[in-house]
């Protein structure tokens, strides 16, 4: 068991920097998603780390020793891989004993330590089988075996589930957050899909073209994030956003968009005061736009009018793609309401969980005001 | 009013197929009816052969190939031949499996040029290079290093001639197997040499083993570099001796028929057994996980 330091980690491909001065600290028995899109440097950093590839600049512990020089087989981590990169030549029991056997360990105690693997994750029957003779979900399964038996200080997962259809997915990412809980090691796991990173981490890391956007757990990403990009990247659907300006009016504040105004619970008006007359992002996840029949109670509501361009029925809520003045956005709405496509409606938004972003500082990924 | 064909659905199948068939067939007859005269003539009387070539012959006639098991020179040209082709095909498979890897797989400075250079091997045809490899092995005989003259120094020719395009073959196998094995194989604890040999030889063993009938087969029908090498009659393989055969029985044509016929049998054989691989490995594109 080990901590992981990536200290100020620079990666690049000729011209391209894929990681950009990445500074991440997982603690021992820490399981840290690192998430992001496509291209956002989540695997290379993983690759990095698993010594597949050098970094350029900076430094990359596992517990106290430096490891940028120490090849992969020394680094004692064991990867799964999105593909599963199991030996087509080798059977499931040989797959997972290969890096025992290279080490040297003997006989027995590979046995034992299949064994038990194959034990935890329900693969005693198909030890014999090779890898074409599984289906996908147990071809993970041996994937995942071949790194627990290797007893290694850390764990990395670099997408597992991306290739599994949906039910299997969401069962194998309940497996692994037991195995974590289970085996009490240091678990990295890559992913671009923020429902598991949401539902599996200690903490997450969001990063975007290279560069480490915000370190923290899900909730605190979800409820206070740093920037528009981890703001639009977290929660499904996304939180909206608006073109907005905050204007003062005694001791009141007010959020104008084009075409309606909302009031500030003086709460949080205080800290959006300085940005009198200056443009801001407005944010407001879908659900926090609330049916007013269906009104949460304790809440600083906010009323505006809107037309219903789509509805979604997703079941146990709705989906709702709005229009207000020139503004598209979607509201996650209580399963009864009974709105119909064209209907012009009064919605609520609960102002208490507002995001304002400050684009002054960067116009890309507008800064959140705190 | 415009008239519509329609074409019967059986018709549309049948002629494409009717025309696949026809071309099969005839290139069929190419191959085979030269096969056919010779397997007839090496049990025929060189009378019956030049009179009624294509006849199936009745009663056989064994006395031309007693003849040749009987003679010792044939089974010391056996002994040679299969002793070059085993040591070529050896050879040849284990530098052309260890250089595909290398180009395949590893990253390092000059890797295009290497590879370029190899390829460049397949531009220079044997009788176009074989005067200066003659010169060569002379040189390197003379230096105390015997070539000429010697087996050894047929394998090693014909090794080298075999390199480029069978390194090309298997570079594109060993290429086509996933990166993430290679990762992971590395993570588990293998050097470049453990992963060569545990991981990519067992996967890429039906293209070793088309490459090897390849090469198996070119060595023993060779006959240039043997003419060249090779002086003394107790060493030469059997294209060698089929062409001094001829030389001595040029009338004789049912006896030279029994000799080349015998002397086919053994790539016969081979290839009767490893049909399967040849064409599996040949075909094969990926390795499947």
């Amino acid at each position: 068991m080990a901590s992981v330091r990536f200290n100020h980690v620079f990666k690049k491909f000729g011209d391209f920097t894929a990681l950009n001065n990445l500074d991440i600290t997982v603690e021992d028995k820490e399981f840290l998603v690192l998430v992001g899109p496509s291209g956002c440097g989540k695997t290379t950093a993983l690759r990095c780390l698993a010594g597949l590839e050098d970094v350029t600049e900076g430094d990359i512990f596992i517990g106290e020793n430096r490891v940028n020089d120490t090849p992969p087989k020394d680094r004692d981590i064991a990867m799964v891989f999105q593909s599963y990169a199991l030996y087509p030549h080798m059977t499931v029991f040989d797959n997972m004993a290969f890096g025992l056997k290279l080490r040297g360990v003997k006989k027995e105690e590979i046995n034992r330590r299949v064994n038990e693997a194959a034990g935890i994750l329900g693969l005693e029957q198909l030890l014999k089988r090779r890898p074409r003779e599984l289906s996908g979900g147990q071809r993970q399964r041996v994937a995942v075996g071949r790194a627990i038996v290797r007893e290694p200080k850390v764990f990395l997962f670099d997408e597992p589930l991306s290739n599994l259809d949906a039910k299997l997915r969401v069962q194998t990412r309940a497996q692994i957050s037991k195995l974590h809980q289970s085996l009490q090691t240091t678990f990295i796991y890559v992913t671009h899909d923020q429902t598991e990173a949401m539902t599996m981490a200690s903490r997450i890391a969001v990063m975007n073209k290279g560069v480490l956007q915000q370190l923290d757990t899900p909730q605190a990403l979800y409820d206070r994030p740093d920037n528009l990009f981890v703001a639009g990247f977290i929660g499904s659907p996304a939180m909206n956003f608006f073109d907005a300006k905050i204007r003062k009016a005694d001791k009141e504040a007010f959020v104008e968009m084009n075409g309606f105004s909302m009031k500030i619970p003086a709460n949080k008006a205080e800290k959006y005061m300085a940005y009198d007359g200056k443009p801001v992002i407005f944010g407001i996840r879908p659900e926090d736009i609330h049916n007013p029949e269906f009104l949460p109670s304790n809440i600083n509501a906010a009323e505006v009018e809107a037309k219903v361009d789509i509805i979604e029925l997703m079941g146990n809520e709705i989906n709702l793609n709005l229009v207000s003045g020139t503004h598209n956005y979607v509201a996650r709405v209580d399963p009864r309401t009974r709105f119909t496509i064209g209907e012009k409606v009064k919605l609520v938004f609960n102002m208490d969980n507002m995001h304002i972003f400050d684009p002054s500082l960067d116009s890309e990924n507008p800064v959140a005001v705190r | 009013m415009q008239r519509v064909l329609i074409t019967p659905k059986w018709m549309r199948k049948a002629v494409p197929r009717f025309f696949q068939y026809l071309i099969l067939i005839i290139a069929s007859i190419l191959i085979f009816v030269p096969i056919v005269i010779l397997m007839f003539g090496s049990v025929k009387t060189t009378g019956q052969m030049y009179s009624r070539p294509y006849d199936i012959p009745n009663p056989p006639q064994w006395d031309n190939i007693i003849n040749i098991l009987t003679t010792p020179a044939f089974w010391g040209m056996m002994k040679n031949s299969l002793i070059v082709m085993i040591s070529t095909t050896t050879g040849t498979v284990i530098i052309c499996a260890m250089v595909a890897f290398v180009l395949a797989r590893l990253e390092f400075r000059g890797k295009n040029f290497i590879f370029n250079l190899f390829t460049l091997g397949l531009m220079f045809p044997i009788n176009v290079a074989i005067l200066p490899v003659y010169f060569v092995l002379r040189q390197i005989t003379q230096m105390g290093i015997p070539l000429i003259n010697t087996l050894i120094g047929v394998i090693l020719v014909q090794i080298a001639f075999q390199l480029s395009g069978n390194i090309l073959i298997l570079k594109g196998f060993f290429t086509a197997v996933p990166t993430e094995l290679q990762d992971a194989a590395y993570i588990d604890g293998c050097n470049n040499f453990d992963f060569f040999w545990r991981i990519m030889l067992p996967l890429v063993k039906p293209s070793l083993a088309a490459v090897a009938a390849l090469v198996m087969i070119v060595s023993w029908n060779d006959l240039l570099v043997p003419l060249i090498v090779l002086n003394s009659n107790t060493l030469w393989t059997l294209p060698l001796g089929t062409m001094q055969f001829q030389g001595q029985y040029g009338q004789d044509l049912a006896l030279i028929s029994a000799f080349v016929m015998l002397s086919s049998i053994p790539t016969i054989v081979f290839y009767f057994f490893a049909e399967k691989q040849i064409v599996a490995g040949l075909t094969a594109g990926a390795v499947k996980g």
